[in-house]
């Protein structure tokens, strides 16, 4: 993939490429199993009987090298920044990151006397697609992951950007 | 087949409540023996029951016995005045907590474990205190027993600049955890651990937390700390 | 256990792994596969509860309260809840007492089915896990129907309960308890007694009494190792008392007395022990009374300190408040189940096999959220 990737002047043929492209990595994005704190019960949850996250193509991967969405379902502290920082360039590309929950996405209620909280993953890591709440039901979550989907479908890997 | 199973734990109990172990043991199915083993250890627990029920005088028993806990504190401080007059601070003790000194506290804590009176076999919480930007640290111990089932709190101050207890993790296994926690937190430093060090944050962090005057530091490895995004407040 | 002394190899599990129940480290010294010593490195989860409880006022300690356990929530707002009323000396609504009871036991339930299916996800079963959680989105949905919210429910306050009940809420969790009370069999059925999961676990990971006491191990954990010891028993706080309700305790049915069987099945059986207890609860709960009569408009507790212990699904869950006398505790310290029951974890894991180790760590039942706080 990365001998062709934005190689492409945009033309008809590579237009469909992209859209082939883009409808088979949006089925079935494989998810990182990284639970942090609450929110990864919730997440264990929408994995679970009730919301049965495989019915949308999403696999629960515990290795990053395996998966393509990593979830950061959770509190990052300092001590744990790192550690996803790590496991982030450990997966491959194309890579994506949901943060779930306050706490991923600002710090959450642990903002403003969190001395050992990371105000936000996107300190680390690029963020693809926030989900609010404290913790976020798994509804909520499911709403994330097909605007994840939907984003990884509009995307044009072959063509390449114009700046 | 169930059903036939089911009649052989049946049998296997009663011969087992008259007292012919044998016959559980000899069920050659583990899963099956296992199961007889469930059965019977409910039936005796139902029998037990049954017993309890028929006197309830020990329960009322038990009911006074709590009542006169009210006075541990005070029991225990006049058991330690007598056998450690010089550690044991009279002033600063209430009828709810024991004021010590740091210098003896290991060979107390050993008395307070063993002694047939005392029995505090375990060590319910260690809790650090700040008592003022300008006054001393303290630490507080929680202590219980599960044989007179009897609660005591022993407070030790020490001074801020240089903040060292005697550790008591020999004497209280959980005492390990509780002392590296404290000193993680307010950097008390227990003489005597074996393995003294930062247990909840990293182990380059500066500074201690929970003490009144923490300035909290302005980077961890380039991450900005204290930042509060654009916006908000 | 004869140890052959070869080259040792220090092994690192975590701090992202499957099996360590959220973010928590070990490092494991092996000699081959047996494991030689283990340091369980903590503090990843670390989230500054004590110092946010100095910069806030009384009310606002709960939520945080709720975001330390956050698998049994109501039993820290209860354990939060019990120790302010002590301290200002608050007397509660009898039918404040009774939701709380119903809600706690609910939350216990709620916490063991969690438990005990991750657990049985840990020694490699994966349809209890869905089984048990089938069963819970029940609870949680009972939760919701209350308050709102599904995992943190900030529902028990100083004084009161943040809602009172819906109408219909008895019919449901009556509804809740036919449904459920069966289902426990079942489980059984699929799980303990299984045989594979029997060898998994059976004489693995031995916790004598003697050596739990002294790590101040307690709740079902003690219990697995055969001491009588709960302390909505023993020490009864709320309305426990009121209740008819035996404490299990381990008894080596297939092993020895201690083992990591032991630990799973007490909890097992609690789980009747708290239908039975919610049967009570139901039974008595008064029809009228107003929940939110007793909240005081300020809490500000007279200076001095408690040190109050409540029984989490996870064993003594402790709160040791200092007031000063202002709107802000001075201090507020937590004292977690969890944190005991893993600084445990290396003494009787030496010897087993790495792989018997994630069987023993997740027989204990840990959060992390509650160990780094």
């Amino acid at each position: 993939m990365g001998v062709f990737e934005n190689k492409f002047q945009d033309n008809v043929v590579v237009a469909s490429l992209d859209k082939l492209m883009g409808w088979a990595r949006s089925t079935s994005p494989w998810f990182f199993q990284f639970g942090l704190a609450c929110c990864a019960i919730e997440m264990m949850a929408t994995a679970a009987s009730r919301h049965d996250l495989m019915r949308i193509g999403m696999i629960p991967r515990s290795s990053p090298r395996q998966a393509d969405v990593m979830i950061v379902a959770g509190t990052v502290t300092l001590k744990m920044a790192l550690r996803v920082k790590k496991l982030y360039e450990q997966m491959a590309n194309p890579k994506y990151v949901i943060s779930m929950g306050s706490c991923a996405t600002s710090g959450g209620p642990y903002w403003q006397h969190g001395y050992h909280v990371l105000k936000g993953v996107d300190l680390v890591v690029p963020v693809d697609v926030y989900v609010p709440g404290c913790p976020p039901r798994p509804e909520a979550l499911i709403e994330g992951l097909l605007k994840l989907q939907e984003k990884i479908q509009s995307e044009r890997p072959l063509t390449r950007k114009t700046a | 087949m169930t059903d036939n199973l089911e009649q052989l734990i049946k049998e296997a109990v009663e011969k087992a409540l008259e007292g012919d172990i044998d016959v559980i043991n000899n069920i050659e199915d583990r899963v099956t023996r296992s199961k007889a083993k469930a059965a019977l250890v409910k039936a005796k627990r139902e029998a037990i029951k049954e017993k309890n029920e028929a006197s309830p005088d020990e329960n009322s028993n038990d009911s006074s016995d709590s009542k006169k806990d009210k006075t541990t504190n005070e029991h225990i401080a006049e058991l330690l005045i007598q056998q450690f007059p010089d550690d044991i601070n009279k002033e600063l003790s209430s009828n709810k907590h024991i004021q010590i000194q740091p210098k003896n506290w290991l060979v107390i804590s050993k008395y307070l474990r063993d002694d047939p009176a005392c029995l505090f076999d375990s060590l319910q919480c260690i809790t650090g205190v700040d008592l003022g930007e300008e006054s001393d640290l303290e630490v507080r111990y929680n202590l219980h027993s599960m044989t007179h089932r009897h609660a005591v709190e022993i407070r030790i101050s020490c001074p801020r600049k240089k903040a060292k207890v005697p550790s008591v993790e020999s004497i209280w296994r959980i005492g390990d955890w509780f002392e590296r926690e404290t000193y993680d937190m307010y950097g008390i430093e227990f003489e005597g651990h074996r393995d003294l060090k930062r247990i909840l944050l990293p182990e380059d962090w500066e500074g201690w937390p929970l003490r009144k005057d923490y300035e909290v530091q302005e980077t961890y490895h380039g991450i900005i700390v204290p930042k509060v995004k654009e916006g908000w407040e | 256990m004869g140890i052959v002394k070869g080259d040792q190899m220090v092994l690192n599990i975590g701090p992202q792994h499957p099996s360590t129940h959220g973010v928590l480290r070990l490092k494991v010294v092996t000699d081959g596969e047996i494991v030689s010593d283990i340091e369980p490195i903590i503090g990843y989860l670390h989230r500054c509860f004590e110092k946010h409880c100095e910069n806030s006022t009384y009310e606002q300690v709960i939520p945080f309260t709720d975001r330390c356990d956050y698998i049994a929530s109501m039993n820290n707002n209860f354990g939060y809840v019990v120790a302010m009323e002590k301290l200002m000396e608050i007397k509660v609504p009898d039918r404040v007492e009774y939701i709380r009871i119903i809600m706690a036991e609910l939350n216990r339930i709620a916490s063991h089915l969690l438990a005990l299916g991750v657990y049985g996800l840990d020694v490699g079963a994966f349809t209890p896990f869905l089984y048990m959680f089938r069963d819970r989105e029940r609870i949680l949905d009972i939760f919701e129907l209350t308050c709102g919210a599904r995992l943190l429910y900030n529902y028990m306050w100083v004084g009161g309960v943040s809602h009172d009940l819906p109408v219909g809420f008895v019919e449901t969790v009556y509804g809740f308890l036919d449904y459920f009370e069966p289902k426990l069999k079942e489980y059984n059925e699929i799980l303990t007694y299984n045989k594979i999961f029997i060898e998994r676990t059976a004489d693995v990971g031995v916790l004598p009494p003697e050596v739990a006491i002294s790590y101040g191990v307690s709740g079902p954990n003690l219990r697995g190792s055969g001491v009588k010891w709960d302390l909505r028993k023993d020490e009864p706080y709320s309305i426990y008392e009121r209740f008819d309700f035996d404490v299990p305790i381990g008894e080596g049915t297939v092993g020895t007395t201690g083992d990591c069987w032991d630990r799973f099945y007490v909890r097992m059986l609690e789980m009747t022990e708290s239908a039975k207890i919610l049967r009570q609860a139901l039974k008595d709960l008064p029809q009228d009374g107003d929940v939110h009569q007793a909240i005081p408009k300020k809490i500000r507790p007279p200076k001095g300190s408690i040190y109050q212990r409540t029984e989490s699904p996870r064993g003594d869950l402790a709160y040791y408040i200092i007031s000063d006398g202002s709107p802000q505790p001075y201090r507020l310290k937590m004292r977690s189940p969890a944190f005991t029951a893993l600084s445990v974890l290396n003494e009787i894991s030496r010897g087993w096999m790495l792989s018997d180790v994630i069987a023993i760590l997740g027989s204990l039942d840990i959060v992390l959220g509650e160990i780094d706080r």
